[in-house]
């Protein structure tokens, strides 16, 4: 009974429901236009929302999440711009389709499918989520330090162009996490003295500055893009379509709640899976595939809608985020005074099914939002980015401002806006900086518990990543994620081969 | 979605750059407590750093080996500052830091208010009327919501306390 109360908490007072109302609206708005993130937008607002009640937050970022993943679809399919990058799939298919003056049936199919596919993400969060979080009180400290190095590992070598730039991201993140006192022992690590360093750094700071600055000097690159305009009239999908559709969009929400809930994937590589499996299972498409498929819309968007849920279900009982966003939204749960994990169903179970129900009530508004309003929506997406740009960086500065009121946070985020920027340029990545920054310290401390339980010992250190079954399978998967993606294999089966011939 | 330029010149300078910076994060993270123990506060920061030297060195190396796309008859220091670091980045650079920098004196209204108009007025190329109204209208917004809705305490200046 209680679950049920929790789970329509937000379903029944009128100010949470108007709130995961507004998050989904204005998330659908951030996905869509170009140049704004739902890391970004989640980012920015913890800021704003740290001083409410937990649920209240939650509401708002959950519709914001949820809208915001959608949203990139419609600017993809009437723009041909991924509006986020778990649209680019999308954009393959949906803008052909706009071209032949099909925009308002491919937004119709997109917006039921998303809902669709969110719809499943949730069922297998509220299912699997209790599971595993029973499963995962087994879990000692060396666990989490494996965990948490396969999730910065994973998300290093998926989205990146190169293994180096992903691990080198990670570790710049776990070293940003380190500054400060240590909380073991009140030693200052990396303060040089300073009052100011030894409260760490901001990690809302680096977040803001990562993901809203850096970003916003990145789309100065394409100012003059100009967006062409579609014709939009049929917006409900046929009945006929869905039901042709419906056991693709079976399959691919399956694959995005899977890659959404691997530590370190999320919504674009889902989506990109998923448009993979779609193009190779569909044997006679009724178009071939990048001319305007229907089943190439479907499928990236059942995933990634799918994917949300599926990054809710390590963030809630590993603390784990499934991907960069989780990772905003789990700074945020730590703002709150929560600490996600395996104790958080025990402890605040009210919390776990407050979200579930607020997921599948942000999906309900998705459906809501996502067919009506398009004629408003081509005008507001048309903002120019002229204007968008800067209004990104005083909304950076006072975010940041705003957790603190301290002046020195804004100067932090400049400084990780401008490093963002030129890391960008270069080809790295800034999603495992963040994740670095939020699991470093939760690393660092399972490490020494795991040290200290081993009584200083590195061999004894070593035996107990191999000697326990649940621990094992993490070694292993950890050693063989390294090895598939440096050349230390080949170089180990070189020295094989030589030892072979010399025999 | 990406959008970085793709012609990256002086990668190798920012190469060794980020190889001297992991350096000194090791040699830093070594002077917290050293090889003391091995749960010692330096240990994981060691570690850390570590994994930096040795990804940054292989950056390196990836870098220098691979093959320069042109002929180098441009300048490559001209080149970055066309493709990296061009004439709107280093303005709206300049911008920024002069409006974060001037927040604390003027106060979040009146700097931000320049600042939008500035940068607008820079970016967009409109008339001044049209500059000033969109930054009238976004400068209200913003106060609105955050200031009433959300509740944010904006930084007040120096100069023109209690004023704004």
């Amino acid at each position: 009974m209680d679950v049920l109360a929790n789970f329509a908490m937000s379903w029944t007072d009128p100010w949470l429901l108007s709130l995961t109302a507004l998050g989904t609206l204005a998330g659908i708005y951030v996905g869509a236009i170009p140049g704004l993130s739902v890391t970004m937008a989640t980012s920015i607002l913890i800021s704003f929302t740290f001083k409410w009640p937990v649920n209240e937050a939650l509401a708002l970022i959950a519709g914001v999440f949820v809208g915001g993943v959608y949203g990139g679809s419609r600017t993809a399919i009437l723009l041909n711009i991924p509006g986020a990058p778990s649209a680019i799939a999308t954009a393959l298919e949906g803008y052909p389709m706009a071209k032949r003056g099909e925009a308002g049936e491919a937004i119709g199919l997109t917006t039921v499918m998303s809902v669709m596919g969110g719809f499943i993400g949730i069922l297998a969060l509220a299912l699997f989520a209790p599971v595993i979080s029973d499963f995962a009180i087994l879990f000692q400290s060396r666990d989490y330090l494996l965990l948490g190095l396969i999730g910065i590992l994973l998300v290093g070598t998926l989205s990146g162009e190169s293994f180096a730039k992903g691990v080198f991201s990670g570790a710049l993140g776990v070293l940003i996490g380190m500054v400060g006192l240590d909380p073991m022992t009140a030693e200052g690590r990396f303060t040089f003295g300073s009052i100011t360093l030894m409260g760490g750094i901001p990690y809302v700071a680096a977040m803001i500055g990562f993901f809203g600055v850096a970003e916003a000097l990145v789309q100065l690159h394409q100012l003059d893009l100009k967006a062409v305009k579609q014709k939009i009239d049929r917006i409900i999908p046929r009945f006929r379509d869905i039901k042709k559709y419906f056991w693709l969009a079976i399959r691919t929400s399956g694959i995005g709640t899977i890659i959404g809930a691997l530590p370190g994937t999320g919504g674009d590589i889902a989506a990109l899976l998923a448009y993979d499996h779609a193009k190779r299972s569909t044997k006679k498409p009724e178009v071939p595939f990048g001319k305007g498929a229907k089943e190439g819309l479907v499928a990236p968007e059942t995933a990634n809608n799918a994917a949300v849920g599926g990054a809710f279900v390590p963030m809630l009982t590993l603390g784990i985020p499934g991907d960069a966003v989780t990772a905003v939204i789990i700074g945020a749960l730590f703002i709150h005074g929560l600490k996600p994990g395996p104790l958080m169903l025990v402890e605040t179970p009210h919390l776990f099914w407050f979200t579930v129900g607020n997921l599948t009530l942000a999906n309900i508004f998705l459906l809501i939002f996502g067919l009506t309003g398009i004629k408003i929506f081509t005008k507001i997406v048309e903002c120019p980015k002229a204007i968008l740009i800067p209004l990104i960086i005083v909304l950076s500065a006072v975010g940041t401002y705003a957790i603190q009121n301290n002046p020195v946070h804004i100067y932090w985020m400049l400084l990780f806006g401008v490093m963002g920027y030129f890391l960008k340029v270069y080809g790295f990545q800034v999603g495992p900086i963040i994740l670095g920054v939020i699991l470093g310290p939760m690393m660092d401390t399972n490490y020494r518990r795991t040290i200290i339980a081993a009584r200083d010992d590195i061999g004894n250190f070593l035996w107990n990543l191999v000697s326990h079954p649940i621990t094992l399978v993490l070694t292993i998967s950890l050693i063989l994620m390294i090895l598939s993606q440096t050349p230390l294999k080949r170089w180990i089966m070189n020295y094989l081969a030589k030892r072979k011939e010399a025999r | 979605m990406s959008n970085v330029p793709s012609e990256r010149p002086a990668e190798l300078v920012f190469a060794i750059i980020i190889s001297v910076f992991s350096v000194v994060a090791f040699w830093q993270a070594y002077e917290i407590s050293g090889f003391s123990s091995a749960h010692s506060a330096g240990v994981f920061p060691m570690l850390a750093a570590g994994t930096m030297v040795l990804s940054s060195f292989v950056i390196l190396c990836q870098t220098a080996r691979a093959p320069v796309p042109r002929h180098r008859t441009v300048n490559e220091l001209r080149l970055f500052f066309r493709r990296v670091l061009p004439l709107r980045q280093l303005v709206m650079l300049g911008l920024m830091v002069a409006y974060l920098f001037s927040m604390p004196w003027l106060g979040f209204i009146v700097s931000s208010g320049i600042f939008l108009l500035i940068s607008f007025s820079y970016l967009w190329g409109k008339s001044l009327l049209v500059t000033l109204s969109v930054t009238a209208i976004s400068l209200a917004s913003i106060y609105f919501i955050f200031r009433v809705v959300f509740q944010v305490v904006l930084p007040q200046g120096e100069w023109l306390r209690g004023l704004f």
